[in-house]
């Protein structure tokens, strides 16, 4: 997979190679790594293609809706994500930054982001602290779910020493674990250091759709709009438009003329 | 269709089979009718419908301005354009009566048993019993908060239960026998929203919380047996016979043993009295078996649950959720089955109703002002019905005639129906009245 990006690569393309791919058998564990299926082939390509300049910091992730926008069927892309979680090749973060927008992120980039959350964290604490390494080991190791309870978090954590209360505020401080709105009892996993880059995401998307709402006919075609650049967001176009044509705010159409990018109304 | 008709005279082809193929291809084929339509003299949103269990003849129709109409389905009142368009006028309307709801009706149904009685619950707290010759209250109800669906098991040979769902974090049942309530069922941490008897079982009860849970209640004992978690899931229509990767407990101690144990719900309750027995500051006093789940805080669903339905076979179960998530159950092994259907937007503030074919093939499901129909096994949108003015709330599907009705807040009643030729109709028409042909009549030609 090459990590150039091509500005010319259209959607269009992608899914054509996506479908060629032979897809493998759905009861048997992804042992087999030489056959890929569709939705690895799709991660890994959306995982080259993330965009890396000095603005985003972050490892690649990949969000669920683009694979939505690649993949056609979404039952096997739903049923193969949860096998790959299911083997600890990728973890499934739940993001806040809309309804149901679930980020995908391969178990190596994750670990990677995370020791370095880590590390900034033991130099400002100018110390080695065990309970990032127990949390690791034990809660990552053997919790592939995005939440987590609190009674369930003690426990494993327990496994690796004595757990004090300070403990679970360090890993909150650190940005491995949130609390949201939605129940005060669970604590939800997340990337750590990833702020801006959710940011630049929310208003990318809201600067996207505003971009095509104020068209006549809030259309627009592809092959112009790959070539614009968003002010607000330091993700590349392509990135939010797989986003939105995955969660269902944006319709691409063909025409004699090429595809189409159209807005759609509620 | 002649050649099925006749392979299915020599024995070729099994009557069963026959009729699934016409009811599915009339039921992958609706559209707004063009022969059928009801005169809807509602003049607030339509938030209920239910065709009667025991002939599929009566509609039953409650709405926010506190009115409910009944509607014969199956003979028109008069016809309009030289016979071509049967209209259908309420039996049954209701607004200004004395013992009447005083605000918005959430929810009618009819007896399982025949159409003596009907029940409804509104948003003033009150469940109201009716008897349909005489439109008289027969039994009143008063609830702690607004009712939001009411259920009565239509499997029920030895109880006449009604299940109500409020805004309570109780779910009541209410006894019409007695007159009295039977049984609370707490568990939920809010409102209930969606509330749905088995189709196999007269004492299970599947209620959706406005806290994303949905859970499983056996009348008969206390607490919930069962919550569903959107986490355990199985891959494809049964779950794996023999999975190696997933720990499970065999037969986990606070457990009933007649029920058979799932593999998803098994692990969560195994899980839970682990945690128990190691909790060591907080104050945990021993809990009744049935009150465990209580602890139990797994979600179905993002946000509230606003509709289910199970499928006519009693083995699965559709929810609808405020995430814009519709989720397929697998209720004996009580695991999400991964589906995955196209939505972009529900409406989250209101309750919506679902409606599923007999044969479980096809799910109606009011997505804002249209009604998206998905294929149940494999999640693809069949069918967008657009044709009401605003959000729709209802929908019904009459298995009989393979129509479905769908009611909205543009107070309107539209009905959908498999696609009928008006041509022959037409000629037909013409040899029998002798007048020039009604397509070209309109209301004020002379």
């Amino acid at each position: 997979m090459e990590a150039s990006n091509n500005c010319s690569t259209s959607r269009k393309r992608s899914r054509d190679e996506d479908d060629s791919v032979p897809e493998s058998h759905q009861s048997l564990p992804l042992e087999d790594n030489l056959i890929f299926s569709d939705t690895m082939v799709a991660l890994r390509m959306m995982r080259a293609q993330f965009p890396r300049n000095d603005k985003v910091t972050a490892e690649p992730f990949v969000l669920q809706s683009q694979l939505y926008s690649s993949v056609k069927d979404r039952t096997q892309v739903d049923r193969e994500l949860e096998a790959l979680r299911r083997e600890k090749v990728l973890r499934v973060f739940k993001l806040n930054t809309g309804q149901d927008d679930h980020a995908l992120m391969f178990m190596e980039d994750y670990l990677k982001q995370m020791k370095r959350a880590v590390k900034s964290m033991e130099t400002k604490k100018q110390g080695v602290l065990a309970v990032f390494e127990w949390f690791e080991v034990h809660v990552i190791g053997s919790k592939p779910e995005p939440s987590i309870g609190h009674q369930e978090l003690c426990s494993l954590l327990s496994i690796g020493g004595k757990v004090k209360d300070e403990d679970i505020s360090l890993l909150i401080n650190a940005g491995l674990l949130t609390r949201q709105l939605i129940d005060s009892e669970m604590y939800w996993f997340v990337i750590p250091n990833i702020g801006s880059v959710l940011k630049g995401l929310t208003q990318g998307r809201k600067e996207l759709l505003s971009l095509l709402n104020r068209k006549k006919y809030k259309e627009m075609m592809l092959s112009i709009l790959e070539k614009k650049r968003l002010r607000l967001s330091p993700l590349d176009i392509r990135f939010h438009l797989r986003d939105l044509l995955g969660s269902g705010h944006l319709k691409a159409i063909q025409t004699p003329s090429g595809l189409v990018i159209r807005a759609v109304k509620n | 269709m002649w050649k099925e008709i006749g392979h299915r005279e020599s024995g070729k082809l099994r009557p069963n089979s026959f009729i699934n193929r016409i009811r599915s291809n009339r039921s992958s084929s609706l559209q707004l009718s063009n022969h059928k339509e009801i005169v809807s003299s509602h003049r607030g949103s339509i938030n209920s419908l239910q065709v009667d269990l025991t002939e599929g003849r009566y509609l039953l129709s409650g709405a926010s301005d506190a009115s409910l109409a009944i509607y014969d389905i199956q003979r028109a009142t008069e016809y309009e354009a030289g016979g071509l368009i049967a209209k259908h006028k309420p039996i049954l309307v209701d607004k200004q009566h004395q013992n009447g709801h005083k605000y918005a009706i959430s929810t009618a149904i009819w007896y399982p048993v025949d159409t003596g009685l009907f029940v409804t619950g509104s948003y003033d707290h009150h469940i109201k019993v009716w008897d349909t010759n005489t439109t008289q209250v027969v039994m009143d109800f008063k609830m702690p908060g607004k009712v939001y669906r009411t259920a009565m098991s239509s499997l029920a040979t030895s109880h006449m239960l009604i299940a109500a769902a409020t805004e309570d974090v109780q779910v009541r049942l209410c006894d019409m026998a007695s007159g009295a309530f039977a049984h609370t069922l707490s568990g939920h941490r809010d409102g209930v929203m969606a509330v749905e008897w088995s189709n196999s079982s007269e004492w299970i009860l599947m209620t959706g919380g406005c806290d994303g849970a949905i859970r499983f209640w056996d009348i008969r004992r206390a607490g919930c047996f069962s919550v569903l978690d959107q986490s355990h899931s199985q891959l494809g229509r049964r779950p794996p016979l023999a999975d190696p990767s997933t720990t499970k407990v065999s037969t986990p101690k606070a457990r009933a043993p007649h029920r058979k144990v799932g593999s998803g719900s098994s692990s969560k309750h195994s899980g839970n009295s682990k945690i128990l027995k190691h909790a060591k500051g907080s104050a945990n006093k021993r809990l009744h078996p049935g009150l465990l789940t209580s602890q139990d805080r797994a979600t179905a669903h993002y946000g509230a649950v606003l509709g289910l339905k199970a499928t006519e076979d009693g083995m699965y179960l559709l929810s609808a959720g405020s995430d814009s998530r519709l989720r397929l159950w697998d209720i004996q092994s009580g695991c999400n089955t991964l589906v995955h259907y196209e939505i972009v937007r529900l409406q989250s503030s209101k309750a919506i109703q679902l409606a599923v074919t007999q044969d479980s093939g096809i799910v109606f499901l009011p997505c804002m002002t249209s009604v998206k129909a998905f294929d149940v096994w494999s999640g693809k949108n069949r069918m967008t019905l657009q044709g009401h003015y605003e959000n729709v709330n209802c929908c019904c599907y009459s298995t009989h005639d393979q129509e479905l009705y769908t009611g909205g807040n543009d107070r309107q009643i539209l009905i959908w129906s498999p696609h009928k030729l008006i041509s022959d109709d037409v000629d037909n028409c013409d040899r029998r009245t002798e007048q020039p042909s009604a397509v070209d009549e309109d209301n004020w030609s002379d």
